[in-house]
């Protein structure tokens, strides 16, 4: 302990030397006095007594330098002696200092930015209490994870061991009206405990109630703070308020507090109420969440769940049999692997412009190199030891990596503002904080330290341990020494391959985007605008009510002045919505095996969808509005579905056989005859493939999930209050969400791989800009350090076109060894991002043959400039200057 | 960075906290010249080693400084003991006690050899 308090004071008075030193000096005085006093007293003449005294002492300076070791820490007194000859270096040559440590900024801003990005999104634990025991639990069909059946949900809660508690959700579209104009609102459908079990906390009332998911009990809501603010006014007393939502009336019972939930999609939360009749195995539309006990592991969960499947299975085998269950962290759950696989992709390339900076730094303190040898060599006969001069130049080059590092946060700060605006929503989860904390600026300062010594120890190394007795001799004008000059060429091959490598990637993520946006879509996208209504479950005590209200709405919004076709479908192409994933057989054909039945998206559209999204119809024809309730069921299927299980056969004369899907339950299997063949359009993310569809008309099978779409002879967007009247003169509780122009839906639909591919082009910009510098810098040199050589032969008879080939040779003969070098890069870099590009194969010769023509010619051009200056060099004036 | 631990650095720290607790608050001068009278001028030193010692005992946390005036008016540097500093002494005390009985028996005229 009081070793370590001494330590302490010595690290401290390593930096308060001025006041010690004073102290220090005072008490020698003051000792020297007294005891020249008792000397004159004994007798002895001033000059005697003063002597005296310094002999008894032991010499003044040696005491105050033995006292001074004490004091503090010689090393960090030498060390804080070299930051200080550091500074004053780097003060002595601006312009250098100036271009390194931006150069070193750009590479540590760059990185801090995006690892806030990674830390925020995928590293930094949950906000919550012990986010690791926090889990979700998913079904596990046919090896994928899958939404869950409330009878499932019930008997995982009643048979798992391994839970302190499990909350299931769904999320509807719920209509508020605080004021006159009703306000459609992502609502969270949910098991009481949800906030409770996952420890958010409340700004004031509770957590829902078990009794509240009773029927009948079940008029309570939770809203956020950010609703209470903006739509309450921020009422202190609106506990026990009521609200009307979705036409009835709610109790508030809680606001959650400012923060994470904030961020929630939905701000709006209402207990789950299940009538007996919708607990069954069959539906599964649940989203779990649980709590595991204090020291279950994800494996001891994962087994007691799959005892608990199979429990179930042998209850249920219609429904479960093959079913599983798969509990997996709630930490990265909602991120794709796309976007986590990008994440990590965008920081290795900012790695890369890290790379690229610090072996661009390093050049240039090469190239100071010759200045500096001349130090190093007086220094070194002056006794100073090689390890002393090699930590000298090293601490200089830290001290410029620390003030880049520095500078270099707050160039992530704006950087950051800049890319959390530019983050697709949803792509990153909503727990996440991306912001500049104490983990990233730790980050920061260990890039720092990286650069610092990574593009300080070569040219350290070089000074202190190269040939002085050279460079003193020359006095330091112009050494030529050939292994610098190998090292800084070598440094330059380096650097292009660094470059290269980076500059495929862009490569890659430009030429995917480009393929993804002119991707064929299956529809027309321009002249539509599209929305969703509020889910009303309980609004209709049957089909032929539900059906008739939709058909009234549709007819209202068909004869808005300006749509020329309007359709109402559960889901459409892009903006997505609700669909079904059924199995189905072909009647008539024998089913081989019932266990693998094959699957189709399920979807229910009007008549008029097809015309509205301007879809091809292949064969056959298009729903009309006598395919009703009373005639007979018909069906259309996409071209895939035809290709996949209807190969040889006429589709039209087919019959599918589905389960009827009614609102919570499955009824009988019933047959849809084919009538009509059409266009794949594309519905889901584009990297995958095709998959099967079978639409059939809403009239025949509604579900209240309705989206409404338009075509519009005018722009679509100016059309959306006449739109949103025609909805409102049906219901005015019928609030209007998401509403959205197909440009618009299209255009946020590829956020994601435009974020990516502009960070991508962006940081592959700087490379090429550090890799062109960098080139420039070297080529530049050998031009000055060879003015003599080119004046020769000049004067020999080269003409200035032989000078300017000769350089430029030489320049280029260093970017095309990078490139060279740069093409294994650029097969690991086109091996790794595969999976997040579309179209573009690993090694794709297009975008490297782009980037690398790119890269040459920006080599060209930063080697002209020096080309040119040595073709100027006056053979007269080269000659004499030796 | 390890500590000199030779004999002379830990008796030394002894006697200056031994001289502080005897005297009271005293300046390094003065704390010399106490030493060597006390040893009967046998330990003949430069006064200057003693500083870093006092330095080091103040880092410790066993003594504490202060400016002060001397008797015959002159600015001074003012040692004087600490509560650490008084128990550290009794420690050391006994320490030393122990330690001087044991070389005592070993350099008593041998009787285990005969």
């Amino acid at each position: 302990m009081r070793n370590l308090r001494a330590w302490f004071l010595r690290l401290g008075d390593a930096f308060r030397k001025q006041r010690r030193e004073r102290d220090l000096s005072a008490e020698m005085e003051s000792h020297l006095a007294l005891h020249i006093e008792d000397n004159l007293r004994a007798g002895m003449s001033p000059e005697q007594a003063r002597r005296q005294a310094l002999i008894k002492l032991g010499g003044l300076e040696q005491t105050k330098e033995s006292y001074r070791d004490r004091r503090s820490l010689p090393i960090l007194e030498s060390l804080l002696r070299d930051v200080r000859h550091g500074l004053r270096i780097l003060r002595k040559s601006p312009g250098f200092t100036t271009v390194a440590i931006l150069t070193l900024a750009l590479g540590i801003g760059a990185s801090t930015a995006i690892f806030s990005v990674v830390y925020g999104a995928l590293l930094a634990p949950l906000p919550m209490p012990h986010p690791e025991q926090l889990v979700m639990v998913w079904l596990k069909m046919d090896g994928d994870r899958n939404v869950v059946s409330p009878g499932d949900f019930f008997d995982w809660k009643q048979q798992s061991a391994v839970f302190q508690n499990l909350v299931a959700w769904d999320e509807a579209t719920f209509s508020l009206s605080v004021s006159d104009h009703p306000e459609a609102l992502q609502t969270r459908i949910m098991t009481p405990g949800f906030f409770d079990m996952q420890g958010i906390p409340m700004q004031m009332g509770r957590d829902f109630a078990p009794e509240e998911a009773e029927l009948g009990k079940n008029h309570v809501m939770i809203i956020t703070h950010r609703l209470w603010q903006q739509r309450f006014g921020s009422d202190k007393n609106i506990l026990g308020r009521q609200v009307r939502l979705n036409s009835e009336l709610y109790t508030v019972v809680g606001v959650l507090a400012a923060g994470m939930p904030d961020r929630y999609e939905a701000p709006l939360f209402v207990p789950m109420a299940l009538r007996p009749d919708q607990i069954t195995h069959e539906r599964h539309w649940m989203t779990v969440m649980g709590r595991l006990k204090p020291g279950v592991t994800l494996a001891q969960a994962n087994a007691d769940m799959d005892r608990v499947a199979k429990h179930i299975a042998g209850n249920y085998p219609s429904s479960n049999e093959g079913v599983g269950a798969l509990v997996e962290p709630l930490k990265n759950d909602f991120t794709s692997r796309d976007t986590i696989r990008a994440l990590w992709l965008l920081m290795g390339a900012v790695g890369f412009v890290l790379l690229i900076a610090c072996v661009n730094v390093a050049n240039l303190l090469l190239s100071r190199g010759t200045v500096r040898m001349k130090e190093a060599a007086l220094r070194l006969s002056l006794g100073a030891t090689r390890f002393r001069l090699f930590s000298q130049f090293l601490t200089e080059s830290l001290v410029l990596a620390l003030i880049g590092g520095v500078l270099g946060v707050a160039l992530a700060g704006a950087l950051l503002q800049v890319i959390v605006n530019l983050l697709p929503q949803f792509s990153v989860p909503t727990e996440s904080d991306i912001r500049l904390n104490m983990p990233v600026l730790l980050f920061s300062l260990a890039a720092a330290i990286f650069a610092g010594v990574l593009c300080g120890s070569a040219p350290a190394w070089q000074i202190s341990h190269g040939n002085l007795s050279g460079a003193l001799k020359e006095g330091g004008r112009s050494a030529s020494n050939a292994g610098r000059h190998g090292l800084r060429r070598g440094l330059v091959v380096i650097e292009f391959a660094l470059a290269l490598t980076l500059l495929a990637g862009a490569g890659l993520a430009i030429h995917s985007f480009w393929k993804l946006a002119r991707i064929d879509l299956g529809f027309r996208e321009d002249h539509i605008l599209t929305f969703t209504l509020p889910t009303q479950f309980d609004r209709f005590p049957n089909n032929e009510r539900m059906v008739a209200f939709y058909r009234q709405m549709l007819e209202r919004v068909s004869s808005v002045p300006g749509v020329t076709s309007a359709s109402l479908s559960t889901s459409a192409p892009v903006v997505g919505g609700s669909w079904w994933g059924m199995e189905f057989s072909i009647a008539g054909r024998p089913t081989d095996d019932s266990a693998s039945k094959p699957g189709a998206r399920f979807q229910m559209v009007s008549p008029g969808y097809f015309q509205t999204f301007g879809i091809r119809i292949l064969k056959g024809r298009d729903f009309t509005d006598q395919d009703n309730a009373g005639a007979m069921r018909v069906a259309m299927v996409n071209e895939t579905f035809v290709k996949e299980y209807l190969q040889n056969v006429d589709p039209l004369a087919q019959r599918i056989v589905v389960r009827q899907l009614d609102m919570s339950t499955m009824g009988p299997p019933v047959e849809w005859q084919i009538v009509g063949v059409f266009h794949d359009a594309r519905n889901r993310r584009t990297r995958r493939e095709d998959a099967p569809e079978i639409d059939v008309p809403f009239w025949q099978s509604p579900l209240p999930y309705v989206r409404i779409s338009a075509r519009t002879a005018v722009e679509p967007a100016n059309l959306s209050n006449s739109i949103a009247a025609a909805v409102h003169s049906v219901d005015p509780d019928s609030a209007l969400d998401h509403v959205i122009t197909m440009d618009q839906a299209l255009d946020e639909w590829l956020a994601d791989d435009r974020f990516a591919m502009l960070l991508f082009a962006g940081f592959a910009g700087v490379a090429l800009l550090l890799a062109a510098i960098g080139i420039y810098g070297v080529m530049s040199f050998v031009v000055a350090q060879r003015t003599h050589e080119i004046g020769l032969r000049m004067a020999l008879g080269a003409g200035s076109k032989d000078v300017l080939v000769m350089v430029l040779g030489e320049g280029m003969l260093l970017a095309l060894a990078g490139l060279f070098l740069g093409l294994g890069g650029t097969y690991f870099v086109g091996r790794t991002m595969n999976s997040i590009l579309y179209g573009v194969a690993a090694m794709d010769p297009l975008a490297f043959s782009m980037v690398a023509a790119v890269l040459l010619a920006a080599a060209l051009l930063a080697c002209y400039l020096p080309a040119r200056r040595a073709t100027q060099v006056d053979p007269m004036v080269a000659l004499r200057y030796e | 960075m390890g500590e000199k631990k030779d004999v002379w650095q830990g008796t030394l720290a002894l006697m200056v906290l031994k001289t502080l607790q005897a005297m009271g608050p005293l300046h390094g001068y003065g704390i010399a010249r106490r030493i060597e009278q006390t040893s009967g001028d046998l330990l003949i030193v430069n006064y200057g080693t003693l500083y870093p010692a006092l330095l080091k005992l103040e880092q410790e946390g066993y003594i504490s400084s202060e400016w002060g005036v001397s008797d015959n008016n002159r600015k001074a540097k003012y040692y004087k003991l600490t509560r650490a500093g008084r128990k550290q002494l009794n420690k050391e005390e006994r320490d030393w006690e122990q330690t001087t009985a044991i070389l005592a028996r070993f350099l008593a005229p041998g009787e285990e050899r005969s």
